[in-house]
């Protein structure tokens, strides 16, 4: 990880000190490292002469931005409109129960991170549940529990 | 410019905002997010207004003045928006204070049956009374909710010192975001994530302490609702009376107000209306003055000590005692040792009780040393804090102005924010350093040596690096810059030196100087009367030369040196083992009257606005009741006689021809495998009356950490290190153990130690040594 950010940081050098570089950096940053570390908040604020706040404010107001390590697969639950009323969220906190994990965040065995989506665009096949690239229709409790055991 | 506002024709000059321009014709709009000091925000959509021509309804505080432009404020329409608005609000924050059917008799009889305690009631919200959604609900007459609530369930933010957070209380208004930005420059509040997960702090789950807030307090001042409440008052209520006083606890004398209730002082907040302004002063200032005055471990009564130990004694017993003493002592066998922070009055009594009633004794006090005289002898020439707002270029070395000399870093901040170039030398991350164009970091020993490749730059154009060369370039240039000196300078091995090389510095660039101190009235003190260096009178004592030793406010000792008598007058108890012959409490600031010199001249007075703890009486009562009142005349310290001894000049105590051995310090030993580390020293940088604030007053001390190796979160990851666990520090020939402390102000590499009172403990300073991991 050390490695990465010094990594990171030769990177950073390149562009210029000035406020507008915040969003590009923070997105290589993910793109380097997967998610936004508090050590990378660090280094971009420093950089730009900002304050961590600052850059976590702007930051966290981009879904796009995740904060904490993905794990080794990742699993998103529909929220969206058509999936809520068919009972997306009985399924976010199945998810959160039986795998012991908040939405945001990766379990402890760093086998599963959680997130919750807006839409995945597939609405007539409401509740849908996707895990890394695969996307699962129609997902009951059941189902969902029957999956897990298919990514290690 | 003219426009119409409810049937008004309105003149303005200046560009306003339609808010404004209401607001100061007596039209009220109501609002909750939009604050004087602060750019709009548009938040809480409560202060639209129609503009005729315009669609919709647009925010007046977000919408400028225009010409012709016709404004209604109070249709029925606006009406309904406005109380859709607070039902909004409401939806989400608890109402209970404003909707219970027994608010009005509960206010008088507390008649309800409930289940918490008496003294809450179930007017849980420290604001209760102080609230602005409260004022706007009360205006509407809203008396029912029609949303079902959400109850946000949020912890209480308890852990940081002087104020709690209860953001379930926050109606998003986001003024304390904006002040800690705009008018604080410290931005360490941001609006984080959005929708349902907003929040409010510093980044991810930070605490305020580590991201680095300077618990100015001006975030809980315009809060509107109870989210912010500080903790020392946060269920008082209501005070009494405001009154304006002046901050004792630096050089800068802060204007500021005190709050008291049932004559009792139960806080301080900057000039102005208590919700309007809020980042002028310092943690100090803003918290610890009430804290320090309400201390539990005040004297309240004068003690004598027999034979068998300490006893209360009446006032009359003990001034016959001090009476007893100061007559058996022969003619200039006396010290009289007082403190910087008293007032002028306190300290020309002082002077002439020495004079008069002591037969000529010396005074002196325990921060006259050496180096401090140095720095004065360089601090006679500051210029004044209002230049600082003209200057061209800005370089501060050693100023560490973390919770300190509010004015001074909020100039410094707003001049860079302005363009003005701004360079720091020194190992402390402070306010500032963020806006700082270099940070000038010399290793141990090389100090000297950094200022000298200042001086060669200057003079001949040779510089040893680029960032050297464009400060030299930039202070130069600048007709008017400025070198801000900070008194850690006087904890360094090389101080006297450095100085030297400052002035030196000044010199060739033309440069005003400015250079506070943590002494509220040593300017006041060095122009009313004649002190002597502090280790000359330490070494008559050692000598036996003195036999009466008389402590006002004062006491640099830890145990009885060998002197017949020793008389402790003072608000706060003695060191443990200096066993006085006798004890005087007295009063303190804020419950006596006075006034203060200023660091540019200005006499600047302050009321009594409560009563003395206990029997503490004032310095000036004390002096003039042990010399009778036939030898003190009341008229020989009026403020007449007072202002005539002020002299334009300080006396700045000169060595006599013994001069002490000067602590210079050997070269610091060479760094390598075995002393990786620098440490830094720092002498007791708050100090009030013998105490250092940061331990008397514990929730400063979470802050100042007196006492601790304070070290970077790098380091302490490298050593496997948590917070509050001991580490042995070795340096060469010597080896200590000291609770360590986690912060990131410490750059890595560097041990920082916050001296409690007293000498330091290594020689050298800066000085290499190594850490270890303290295994129980
Ligand atoms: S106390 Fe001052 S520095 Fe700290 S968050 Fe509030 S406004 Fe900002
Ligand atoms: S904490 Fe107070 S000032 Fe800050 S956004 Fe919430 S209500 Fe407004
Ligand atoms: S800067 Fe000095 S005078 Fe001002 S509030 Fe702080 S301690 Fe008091
Ligand atoms: S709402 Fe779930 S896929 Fe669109
Ligand atoms: S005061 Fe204008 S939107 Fe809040």
């Amino acid at each position: 990880m050390k490695e990465r950010i010094t990594c990171f940081t030769e990177y950073m050098c390149t562009y210029p000190k000035e406020e507008g570089s915040l969003i590009p950096l923070l997105q290589k940053a993910q793109g380097e490292l997967g998610y936004i570390s508090p050590e990378i908040v660090e280094t971009v604020a420093d950089y730009l002469q900002l304050t961590e706040s600052q850059v976590f404010g702007v930051a966290s107001f981009y879904s796009q931005f995740r904060f904490s390590e993905p794990g080794r697969h990742s699993i998103s639950i529909c929220l969206g409109t058509a999936c809520h009323v068919v009972g997306g969220e009985i399924l976010l906190e199945t998810c959160e129960r039986d795998l012991e994990v908040k939405s945001g965040e990766c379990t402890s065995d760093m086998r599963f991170d959680l997130n919750r989506v807006a839409c995945l665009g597939c609405c007539a096949l409401a509740p849908v549940v996707k895990i890394d690239e695969d996307i699962h229709s129609k997902v009951n409790i059941i189902k969902l529990k029957e999956m897990w055991s298919n990514y290690e | 410019m003219n426009l119409t506002i409810d049937n008004r024709k309105i003149t303005i000059g200046k560009p306003a905002t339609v808010l404004d321009v209401a607001t100061k014709h007596g039209i009220d709009i109501p609002s909750l997010c939009a604050h004087p000091e602060l750019t709009p925000y548009g938040g809480c959509r409560l202060c639209v207004v129609e503009i005729e021509g315009r669609d919709g309804y647009p925010t007046s505080c977000t919408t400028m003045a225009e010409e012709g432009m016709i404004v209604r404020t109070d249709t029925n329409v606006l009406q309904e928006i406005r109380r859709e608005m607070i039902q909004l609000i409401l939806s989400e924050h608890p109402a209970a204070c404003m909707m219970c059917d027994d608010v009005e008799g509960c206010k008088v009889f507390q008649g309800t049956i409930r289940k918490v305690g008496i003294t809450t009631g179930c007017r849980w919200c420290p604001k209760d009374n102080d609230c602005e959604l409260q004022r706007i609900v009360e205006q509407f007459g809203i008396d029912d909710l029609t949303l079902p609530g959400l109850y946000r369930d949020l912890p209480l933010e308890k852990y940081d010192p002087f104020f709690d957070r209860d953001y379930n209380l926050c109606i998003y208004c986001g003024r304390c975001v904006r002040i800690c930005n705009e008018y604080r420059k410290s931005s360490v509040l941001s609006l984080k994530q959005r929708g349902k997960q907003t929040a409010i702090g510093p980044a991810f789950d930070e605490t305020h302490i580590h991201a680095n807030c300077e618990f100015c307090g001006a975030c809980v001042s315009v809060c509107p609702t109870g989210a912010m409440s500080e903790k020392s008052r946060k269920w008082w209520g209501d005070p009494e009376k405001i009154e304006p006083s002046v901050c004792p606890l630096c050089s800068l004398n802060c204007d500021i107000q005190v709050l008291t209730l049932k004559d009792k002082i139960v806080g301080t907040i900057p000039p102005g209306k208590a919700h309007e302004s809020g980042g002028d002063l310092c943690v100090k200032g803003r918290f610890c003055l009430s804290e320090l005055v309400n201390r539990t471990d005040r004297i309240l009564e004068p003690e004598y000590w027999y034979p068998e130990g300490y006893g209360i004694v009446s006032w009359d017993f003990a001034m016959e005692k001090a009476r007893e003493i100061t007559a058996g002592i022969s003619p200039k066998r006396t010290a009289l040792f007082i403190s910087p922070s008293l007032t002028l009055e306190e300290i020309y009594t002082a002077g002439y009780f020495s004079e008069h009633i002591l037969k000529g004794g010396v005074v002196t006090s325990s921060c006259l040393d050496e180096k401090m005289t140095a720095y004065l002898k360089l601090a006679q020439d500051s210029v004044s804090l209002q230049d600082l707002d003209q200057s061209g270029a800005i370089f501060s070395a050693y100023l560490n102005g973390n919770y300190n000399y509010a004015p001074l870093t909020l100039a410094i901040k707003s001049a860079a924010e302005k363009g003005v170039p701004y360079y720091q030398l020194g190992w402390i991350t402070d306010t500032t350093s963020r806006f700082a164009r270099h940070r000038f970091v010399p290793a141990p020993g090389e100090e000297i040596a950094y200022l000298n490749d200042i001086i060669t730059c200057l003079k001949n154009g040779q510089c040893n690096t680029p960032e050297i060369h464009e400060l030299a370039g930039s202070m130069k240039k600048s007709k008017n810059g400025i070198l801000v000196v900070g008194p850690q300078i006087v904890s360094l091995s090389g101080c006297i030196t450095m100085l030297d090389k400052i002035r030196q510095i000044a010199d060739l660039t033309g440069s005003g100087l400015f250079m506070p101190n943590p002494y509220g009235n040593l300017y006041g003190m060095l122009s009313l009367i004649r002190m002597k260096p502090v280790e000359e009178i330490l070494q008559q004592i050692k000598e036996g030369k003195i036999d009466l030793l008389y402590l006002v406010g004062d006491a640099p000792f830890t145990k009885r040196p060998k002197v017949k008598h020793v008389i402790y007058q003072n608000a706060f108890p003695s060191p443990a083992g200096l066993n006085p012959d006798l004890i005087l409490p007295s009063s303190l600031w804020g419950e006596t009257g006075g006034s203060l010199l200023t660091d540019n001249g200005r006499i600047k007075k302050y009321k009594a606005v409560a009563v003395p703890h206990g029997y503490a009486r004032s310095h000036i009562e004390i002096f003039s009741g042990i010399a009778g009142s036939a030898k003190i005349k009341r008229s020989g310290f009026s403020q007449k006689s007072i202002k005539e001894s002020l002299s334009n000049n300080f006396h700045i105590p000169v060595m006599g021809s013994k001069k002490p051995v000067s602590s210079a310090g050997g070269k610091p030993s060479s760094p390598g495998k075995r002393f990786p580390y620098i440490l830094i020293q720092e002498k007791n940088p708050h100090a009030f009356c013998n105490s250092n604030l940061g331990r008397e007053i514990p929730a400063l001390g979470e802050l100042t950490l007196p006492g601790h190796l304070i070290l970077n979160p790098y380091d302490a990851g490298k050593l496997e290190l948590k917070s509050g666990e001991l580490i042995q520090l070795h340096a060469p020939g010597k080896k200590m153990k000291f609770k360590a402390a986690i912060r990131k102000n410490v750059l890595p590499g560097y041990v920082y130690l916050s001296k409690i009172n007293g000498e330091l403990e290594f020689d050298s300073n800066p000085c290499y040594v190594n850490l270890k991991r303290d295994h129980v």
